[in-house]
């Protein structure tokens, strides 16, 4: 084997009383791909963020191609070679691609810039590369996949030895991703070391030579990708976690009438021709990898992205949802996936955002009855227990978990049907996530109906009746929440039976990937 | 926010105190008429007539500003109402000229509401930002004016019109300030008691979370583009009234003072946040600065230089500090 890249070596990273990572041992050989796995919460992107830089390691040490990085900053990390791919971000898109590699690096002749020369070098850097891209080209004007090659090329030619890609095919078409493992197998072979975060596993079984797999900030496996079969690696991936969410109850479901039909409903580029029904009294979940198109599908249930063809139906009768009040006249009501923008005003108060929805219930004549918004306020915080210091605080006061509160609260308080929650427990703390989860059944018992996006597996399978994976903008399975159960299995403990689910999902998610083909089960 | 209108509490005054930055505007025009009074008394300040001719000079920007804090409140802005003020003195004047003080009237709020439909339609239906849209508005709307009056001044003859729009007084009292106060008890209702006002402050506080909580922002900005043109339009009659005639100049350079003015009582530039109260304190602050500075005997050229100096300040305390 080649010389070691970079050695990280008992990290440990603590944030106030919460350890994200413990003690955690990762190498990279220069020359190689080397994948790093893990579910959400696993410390991937945090030790990534000590490598980078970002963060300081509370213990532990990391040494780059044998010298110790002493100082943990971004610019000593770039300075060291490691570079990372933050997905077209550091591209500037009024730039040429040659005036973006060389940015704040620009030939000069005379004093000024010599564009002609930038061009002509990175026509030279793209040749050797055997990259396939225009350097007069404007970047705005790329493709995903090009903007991508332009942005590993740019961090290549300032002496990056280290190339960190997070989930670096998302945004890339089919024969994008072929042409960047051409690439990187060609960067490999010139030494780089590539450390590859992705939850795709047949992409890191076709692209890496080696894994390291981490659970709950420690390290579990590091193991050649040839004696990682995929079921293993999802083995590893899941383990025995404990999440905090065995504990809520699951009755069955009693099911109500139909409240919200898809029929071959298709956006504009994602979702593809989606078909579903949700009953009143259930949650239904949505399974998948980013950009699998569930976050599409639920703004345009919501009226915030446009239908191209399809029809939806509520309780049976089709409507025509064009604007988010459409569908809220509709009965239909979005907690959206990015809180801080989307689901809230933070600088204004508790009371004014949880009633933004209902003000024409609580106005006559156009005038907002101040005892009505109270009471509904009140009302509110009192069914979810949201903690805050008052109704007239502002919601950027509130902790996470409250602030979702409040936006659940407000959809609530307009008494809907059906309720789209898109990764309801995202940046949450375990103990509200658990009381999220709860409140999504609650709910459901109530007679709603729900529809739950989330990347947290364990969750949907505590919340969900029946789970629908999506893959590529399409619906594939549509699995009773038993029906990830091993019937063989008669091991009562929860938490075990959790992990069980888990590992059947995640093996139903991938295989939605290569649809057609089967996860091998064994040795390959 | 909330605390200043909890006044009854003991704590409040406390509460106020604690709150300085939000309520700078209020503590710092008590101060500078307390520096004024004790300074300038000599010189007449405190005269009542004096007293009353900041309201007379205050009034036009007050009702502008008004409307601007509905404006900047839903995130956006209007360049435009200086020379909308300027454009509706005109075709009031020459509506009044031809037809009489009813027409004129007439006249003048359509300037207003054709002008404000025509912003709202550029920002939200062609999606030019209303900065642009209302920058290129404020050439246009004073090129029009200067077009059809032949840039000369045009006279008002009617009394009654003078008399109800800026000219006359009830006693003592000029009617301007009775206009900047039933404007004013009317726009601190709705921006603080209606669910269109909520809307306003939502749409500028967060629009996509205003947005996916079923508002229809596009329509909110277009009417607060509307109201403050016409609000504007109606300063510029008054202008009218008090100066018995229409010139393309009146209002001329007002959006500045009425944007200073919304800003220095504690509305954001940026959206979410507006008190009407507040802005009207802001406009009569800029009038006794105004008047201060002239008592004090200083030049044009110095009180330019005085005046910006003190809204600078004014601002720089009210910000908050990260």
């Amino acid at each position: 084997m080649s010389a070691v890249a970079v050695r990280m070596t008992g990290i440990s990273k603590n944030f106030g009383g919460v350890r994200a990572l413990e003690n955690v041992d990762f190498e990279v050989m220069a020359g190689e791909v080397h994948a790093l796995l893990g579910g959400n919460g696993a410390g991937k992107s945090t030790i990534l963020k000590v490598l980078n830089g970002v963060h300081e390691p509370s213990a532990g040490t990391i040494e780059v191609a044998g010298v110790p990085l002493t100082t943990h900053t971004p610019e000593a990390s770039r300075a060291a070679g490691i570079a990372m791919n933050y997905q077209e971000m550091s591209l500037i898109p009024t730039l040429t691609v040659a005036q973006n590699v060389f940015l704040t690096r620009e030939a000069m002749s005379g004093g000024l810039i010599n564009d002609k020369e930038a061009e002509r070098k990175a026509a030279e850097l793209f040749a050797m590369l055997e990259v396939d891209v225009d350097p007069r080209a404007i970047v705005g004007d790329l493709g995903a996949g090009q903007k991508q090659l332009t942005e590993i090329v740019k961090a290549i030619s300032q002496d990056a030895r280290i190339l960190v890609l997070d989930e670096p095919s998302t945004a890339l078409a089919v024969s994008d991703v072929d042409r960047l493992f051409t690439f990187l197998r060609k960067l490999k072979a010139q030494g780089v070391a590539i450390i590859y975060v992705s939850h795709r596993m047949d992409e890191i079984a076709r692209i890496a030579d080696r894994a390291t797999i981490l659970r709950d900030g420690k390290h579990v496996t590091t193991a050649n990708i040839a004696d990682l079969p995929i079921d293993l690696m999802i083995e590893h991936i899941v383990g025995k976690r404990s999440l905090g969410l065995a504990d809520v109850k699951r009755s069955d479901a009693v099911r109500g009438e139909i409240a919200l039909e898809l029929r071959n409903v298709s956006g504009r580029n994602k979702p593809d021709n989606v078909s579903l029904t949700i009953h009143k009294g259930e949650v239904v979940g949505l399974a998948g990898l980013l950009g699998s198109g569930r976050t599409s599908l639920a703004k345009l249930i919501a009226g915030i992205e446009p239908v191209a063809s399809g029809e939806i139906l509520i309780k049976g009768k089709p409507v025509h949802i064009r604007r988010t009040g459409d569908a809220i006249a509709a009965g239909v009501a979005l907690v959206p996936e990015a809180r801080a923008t989307q689901g809230i005003i933070p600088t204004h108060s508790v009371a004014d955002n949880m009633t933004l929805a209902v003000l024409d219930d609580l106005s006559k004549a156009g005038f907002v009855n101040a005892a009505k918004v109270r009471a509904t306020t009140d009302a509110q915080i009192e069914r979810l227990s949201i903690k805050t210091a008052s109704r007239d605080h502002a919601v950027s006061t509130l902790s996470g978990g409250n602030q979702q509160k409040v936006v659940i609260g407000k959809w609530l308080a307009a008494d809907l049907d059906v309720l789209v929650l898109d990764e309801p427990t995202a940046g949450i703390d375990i103990g509200s996530k658990s009381e999220i989860i709860k409140l999504v059944r609650d709910l459901a018992a109530g007679g709603k109906a729900i529809l739950m996006i989330s990347s947290e597996l364990s969750e949907l399978l505590t919340a969900c009746d029946r789970i629908v994976v999506m893959a590529d903008g399409r619906a594939y399975d549509d699995f009773p929440r038993a029906a990830l159960d091993d019937p063989t299995d008669t091991n009562t403990d929860t938490a075990h039976r959790l992990q069980i689910a888990e590992k059947n999902l995640q093996i139903a998610i991938q295989e939605a990937l290569t649809p057609g083909q089967e996860v091998s089960h064994g040795q390959q | 926010m909330a605390s200043s209108d909890t006044n009854q509490t003991p704590n409040a005054f406390q509460a106020f105190l604690g709150n300085w930055r939000q309520n700078i505007i209020y503590i710092g025009f008590v101060a500078i008429f307390l520096i004024f009074a004790f300074t300038l008394n000599d010189k007449g300040f405190l005269n009542p007539n004096n007293l009353l001719n900041i309201v007379r000079q205050t009034a036009m920007i007050a009702v502008m500003a008004i409307a601007m804090t509905f404006v900047l409140s839903a995130g956006e802005i209007d360049l435009s109402v200086g020379a909308v003020a300027g454009l509706a003195s005109v075709t009031v004047a020459m509506a009044i000229s031809f037809a009489g003080p009813v027409a004129g009237i007439f006249a003048g709020l359509a300037t207003g509401i054709a002008i404000g439909m025509f912003n709202g339609w550029l920002t939200t239906k062609v999606g030019i930002p209303s900065f642009l849209t209302t920058l290129a508005m404020m050439g246009i709307a004073k090129g029009i004016a200067m077009w059809v009056s032949d840039t000369s001044a045009v006279p008002i003859l009617s009394q009654d019109y003078a008399w109800w729009f800026g000219g006359g007084s009830i006693g003592p009292i000029p009617v301007l300030l009775f206009w900047m106060l039933i404007l004013g008890v009317i726009g601190q209702v709705v921006l603080r008691r209606t669910s269109f006002g909520r809307r306003v402050l939502a749409t500028g506080g967060g629009e996509q979370a205003a947005s996916y909580s079923g508002i229809n922002t596009a329509k909110i900005k277009f009417r607060v583009l509307v109201i403050s043109s016409t609000a504007a339009a109606l300063a510029g009659m008054l202008y009218a009234g008090r100066l018995q005639s229409g010139r393309f100049q009146l209002g001329e350079g007002d959006e500045l003072s009425v944007i200073a003015a919304a800003v220095l009582g504690g509305t954001s530039l940026f959206g979410g946040k507006g008190t009407v109260i507040g802005t009207i304190v802001g406009a009569l602050m800029i009038g006794l600065i105004n008047n201060g500075l002239i008592l004090m005997g200083l030049e044009f050229s110095q009180q330019l230089i005085a005046r910006g100096g003190i809204i600078i300040l004014a601002v720089a305390l009210s910000q908050k500090r990260s």
